[in-house]
């Protein structure tokens, strides 16, 4: 058989006759007391030993208490001093006899007054002839404590009432071999070694059986660990994702740069439009974008110029095909809407349909906390025969209660391209705030019938990262996107799910 | 977004309503689309609105809303006007880059000085909107008594007997003292010394003849850019002469008929004036004859199904009539159609959609019940983003932190801090697109490749622990003449490796993984790479695709970025993956 080394140790100690106590076993083997108990234990549940335990009490000097056991306890020697005078003594005389100061010199006193060996009146002590002091049960248990005898139970609590004595109480294990044991002795018993580590050639040769594993701190710090993570804006954007085609989006795709055709035009904003300035975009030093399909182009300009419908007014303002070819990156992703409304995408769309894209505008704005020249976008459109301002309404409320926000305000808005518009309000889950979350409505029939779109498209627009302050609370969006970006937030950032 | 400053007093007088608290009046004005934005220091209110209500740019035309919204007038209100006593007369000579003039009369004009500022206002916040910050339209107030009408000449012409003239001047001719100046300067004089000169000076700079009006007296109107000082508008002032320039006649009309809305609620009696444009002068306007301010009421037909389906409600026909005219239209309804009278200073409505929005407003679009749309699609990832969100998931298997940086850069991190020339046929080469005066030099190209954003990451983070193990997947962007737009587009992928042992094999050895998940065949056959060590750097071969470049950054690179340990890299085309 083979055992742990500390239990091999334990089992040749003990014996099959006596009883043995864990601390004798432990001082012949040399083991830690707890080691040894922890081995008699694994032995015990081996049935190689039985384990039996009693509650023991023991009893230790204090300092007080040793220095009492050498010079005497005060009463006593207050006593021999005042015996050897001729009836009362003056305190002060015998104690300076006895040897006694300070504070024993009342311990003295009250003492000798309990045990009656004498009168303590008018500053003076009057022995009683009769009492003998070298009976004292007291001063026996002090020596009976310092050599481990037995001591008169009432003497020990008087002496640990006077903090001459500790008592402890403890349980005491002993053990004692069982038949099993003393078989196992006797067919040979080998030591097994402790391992630090389990190692491949452990398993593989069955030695794990035979080891001991050393114990390790588990409470200790583990070292930092950097694991990769997908970044949060990203998680962000995966978890937008997955809620739109949960509600049956389709994703977009398409050109960051492109002609202003698609990104302007379309959507029915005058070329002289205070936003077209190249203070707002990024216009590209490329040359002008060729492939425009001419008949949209033409319906597009007539938009513009005409208006659309038989009591539509258009601009007075110029329209010219060289503007609408001069290419930027992309101020919103609408661009991209309007290349599948118009079937250049994905060919003719029949309602009803919905789409969706989340990818990266740009805008020419002041960098801040909460603006980035690059953010992205979270734009949808639901395509379909008859679409009202209540399907809008209804559509955000539970996109936006996937995200916990509830209570969605519609302000109504102008924007260029759509009518009615509505900007989204909604409150921030901690600080309660109204915050703008959104931009909405029915596109116009100045976009849409251009591109041949005879039916509803209802649409909307959002910053994801809007949506991110929104759920983690950042104030600085400076510090998750961009190359200013800090590692250890982005390391240190919980998840989104 | 335009700011219109309003004096919550004058609101309360011009509506009538002295009992409004500020705060009614801030609530009432966010249900209008109004919302408060602060206060000045003299306590008017700091108004932020979409810009399309252009009516709404003064406190008349805000008052004006407002009565309507709280049922005190309803639908279309006109002004009368007096027949004309003015001409402006058109002459030939008037520069084609702004052949267009209109005008209007105002009498019995009573501004104190909060009427005065108002009216300063509404010209300023016309000009920064509708009048493209006055390229388009351009308006001069005048003090009518200064000025001097010439009589009409040329036999058989009739009219009113007073006249000024529009033309075109020779910039260095006629002299005049403007606004805000005490001594005579020619029109290109005022555009050297004089600061709103200055300021617009860009509006007719390198014209032949500059844009001039004058009368019997002389020039007192240099537009686009600043009056005389002899017609100078003042409280005193009870006569005024408006006139408005621009490149289009309904442009500046509009802009006149939002100042005659907000002049005749202050109480003053609008009269037409008539513009004559010469035979020689520019086409089509050339030889026409034009009674202004332009103040009629356009007509516009909606149907009641169209109302009903945008709102997605049941109405009653005269529920709607009631709508529109609570919202300052009159309306009446036959067969289902609505046809709708629309006031002239309602610029903004250019389609009977419009209208519908109207009358969702007055309806209270917040009473609308929301409803999920009885639409059944099917959802769908699009290919693209699938495999974009797939590598990102094994990078991040692989250790590395997924990174997400800016697509427009500075040239010097693209290409110098790199060590790449400019247009290099490697990896990052470009040619980069540029951007058009750039905002700022930090923004002034698209990456052309990936690398360059990490490395930055790197610099930015030598005070964080190491390893930093980065990557990304993202846009870049290069010139292509055979694209339509000029640009070739791509995503990349890119990571680095960042740790004092870091070596070729590190990075290789997460590229040749990141290949086997994806399916794709990877060999390494070396190459010359400016950014990494020679005889250290390999293409990223996938499926015999030369897709980018894998090796140890330069000591150069890593130098230059302030990085004092070694960088293993790789970047490759994402479509080189499918």
């Amino acid at each position: 058989m083979r055992l742990p080394e500390s239990q091999v140790a334990v089992l040749e100690a003990a014996s099959a006759t006596d009883e043995r106590t864990v601390t004798a076993v432990a001082e012949e083997t040399g083991l830690k007391p707890e080691t040894v108990t922890g081995a008699a234990f694994d032995l015990r549940d081996e049935g190689l030993v039985s384990v039996s335990e009693r509650e023991r009490v023991t009893y230790r000097l204090t300092e007080e208490g040793e220095r009492y056991r050498d010079a005497g306890l005060p009463e006593l020697r207050l006593y021999r001093a005042a015996r050897d005078g001729d009836g009362p003594v003056p305190i002060g005389d015998a104690a300076d006899a006895a040897g006694l100061g300070g504070e024993t010199v009342q311990i003295a006193l009250s003492n000798l007054a309990r045990k009656e060996y004498g009168a303590v009146d008018a500053g003076a002590v009057d022995p009683d002839a009769d009492a003998d002091p070298d009976v004292d049960p007291e001063a026996a248990a002090l020596d009976a404590v310092a050599t481990g005898e037995d001591a008169d139970e009432t003497a020990l609590s008087r002496l640990v009432e006077r903090s001459l004595a500790e008592r402890d109480e403890r349980t005491v294990r002993s053990l004692t071999l069982t038949d099993a044991g003393v078989t196992a002795l006797m067919e040979g018993v080998e030591a097994a070694e402790t391992v630090d580590r389990l190692t491949p050639d452990l398993l593989t040769s069955g030695e794990w059986r035979d080891v001991e594993f050393g114990a390790y701190d588990v409470e200790a710090d583990a070292p930092d660990v950097e694991g990769g993570r997908v970044h949060i804006l990203r998680q962000t954007a995966e978890r937008v994702k997955e809620v739109l085609v949960g509600m049956g989006f389709r994703e977009m795709q398409g050109p960051h740069a492109d002609a202003e055709f698609w990104i302007n035009d379309c959507l029915f904003m005058p070329q002289d439009h205070p936003a077209r300035t190249h203070w707002d975009q990024f216009a590209l030093d490329v040359p002008p974008a060729d492939g425009l399909p001419q008949d949209l182009v033409d319906r597009v300009a007539a938009a513009h110029r005409e208006g659309v419908g038989e009591d539509g007014d258009g601009y007075d303002s110029p329209w010219t095909e060289d503007i609408a070819r001069g290419v930027d990156l992309r101020g919103h992703t609408t661009s991209l809407s309007m290349r599948h409304l118009s079937g250049h995408a994905l060919g003719d769309l029949d309602p009803p349909e919905r789409f969706f894209s989340v990818e990266k505008v740009y805008r020419n704005d002041t960098l801040d906390p909460t603006h980035l020249l690059e953010f992205f976008q979270i734009e949808g459109w639901v395509m379909a025969d008859s679409l009202s301002v209540r399907d809008l309404m209804g559509t955000f409320e539970e996109f936006y209660r996937q995200f916990g926000v509830t209570d969605i305000e519609f302000k109504p808005h102008y924007n260029p391209y759509t009518e009615p518009s509505f900007e989204l309000f909604g409150q921030h889950p901690e600080t309660g705030e109204l915050i703008e979350i959104g931009n909405s409505g029915l596109f116009r029939d100045e976009v849409l019938r251009p591109l041949g779109v005879e039916c509803d498209v209802m649409a909307w627009g959002l910053a994801l990262e809007r949506l991110l302050m929104l759920i983690y609370g950042f104030d600085d969006i400076r510090d998750v996107h961009g190359t200013l970006c800090d590692l250890d937030l982005l390391r240190s950032v919980e998840v989104c799910y | 977004m335009p700011v219109v400053e309003v004096d919550p007093d004058e609101l309360r007088r011009l509506t009538g309503h002295d009992e409004k608290s500020d705060e009614a009046l801030v609530e009432d004005l966010f249900a209008l689309g109004l919302e408060l934005e602060g206060e000045t220091e003299r306590g008017d209110l700091r108004l932020e609105f979409g810009p399309d209500r252009l009516d709404r740019l003064s406190v008349e035309g805000v008052a004006r809303s407002l009565r309507y919204q709280y049922g005190d007038d309803r639908g279309v209100y006109v002004p009368s006007t007096n027949d004309p006593d003015w001409t402006i007369e058109v002459d030939a000579s008037v520069p084609p880059e702004r052949p267009y003039v209109t005008g209007a009369v105002a009498r019995g004009v009573d501004l104190d000085e909060a009427a005065l500022d108002s009216l300063i206002q509404l010209q300023e916040k016309l000009h920064a909107t509708i009048g493209r910050e006055r390229a388009k339209g351009a308006i001069g107030i005048h003090d009518l008594t200064m000025l001097k009408g010439r009589a009409l000449d040329g036999a058989g012409r009739s009219g009113p007997a007073n006249s000024v003239t529009y033309r075109g001047v020779d910039p260095e001719g006629d002299r005049f003292v403007p606004l805000d100046a005490d001594r005579e300067l020619t029109p290109a004089g005022v555009l050297r010394d004089h600061p709103t000169g200055e300021t617009y000076a860009d509006l007719v700079a390198g014209l032949d003849r500059y844009p001039a009006i004058d009368d019997e007296i002389g020039l007192f109107s240099f537009p686009p850019v600043i009056n005389g000082r002899r017609t100078e508008v003042g409280t005193a002032s009870r006569t005024l002469l408006i006139e408005l320039t621009g490149t289009d006649q309904p442009t500046i009309d509009r802009m006149c008929t939002v100042i005659c809305y907000a002049l005749d609620a202050r109480g003053a009696t609008i009269e037409e004036v008539t513009v004559e444009y010469a035979d020689g002068a520019d086409p089509p306007a050339a030889g026409r004859s034009l009674r202004r301010p332009d103040l009629a009421v356009d007509l516009k037909r909606v149907s009641h199904d169209r109302v009903e389906s945008v709102l997605g409600v049941d109405l009653d026909e005269s529920t709607v009539v009631d709508l529109l005219e609570r919202s300052g239209l009159d309306a009446t309804v036959e067969d289902g159609v609505y046809a709708v009278e629309v006031p002239p200073y309602r610029v903004d409505v250019l389609h009977p959609l419009d209208l519908i929005d109207d009358v969702g407003r007055a309806y209270g679009f917040n009473d609308l019940e929301p409803r999920y749309p009885d639409v059944a699609t099917v959802g769908k990832r699009h290919g693209g983003s699938r495999l974009e969100s797939a590598v990102r998931t094994q990078l991040v298997g692989l250790g590395f932190e997924d990174l997400l940086n800016f697509h427009m850069t500075d040239a010097a991190t693209t290409f110098d801090r790199m060590g790449v020339e400019p247009g290099a046929a490697v990896l990052g080469g470009g040619p980069a697109v540029e951007i058009v005066e750039p905002y700022s030099e930090d923004y002034a190209v698209v990456r052309t490749w990936a690398l360059p954003s990490l490395v930055s990451v790197l610099a930015n983070n030598t005070h964080r622990s190491y390893p930093q193990d980065l990557a990304e997947v993202g846009f870049v962007a290069r010139r292509d003449d055979d694209e339509p737009t000029g640009v070739a587009e791509a995503r990349h992928v890119a990571a680095v490796l960042a740790r004092p042992d870091a070596s070729y094999e590190d990075a290789k050895a997460r590229l040749a993984a990141l290949a086997a998940d994806l399916g794709a065949d990877l060999t390494t056959p070396a190459t010359e790479h400016p950014s990494f060590i020679d005889g250290r750097a390999a293409a990223v071969t996938l499926d015999g695709d030369r897709a980018g470049v894998v090796g140890e950054l330069h000591p150069a690179v890593l130098v230059d970025h302030d990085l004092e340990l070694p960088v293993a890299a790789f970047e490759f085309r994402l479509d080189a993956l499918r």
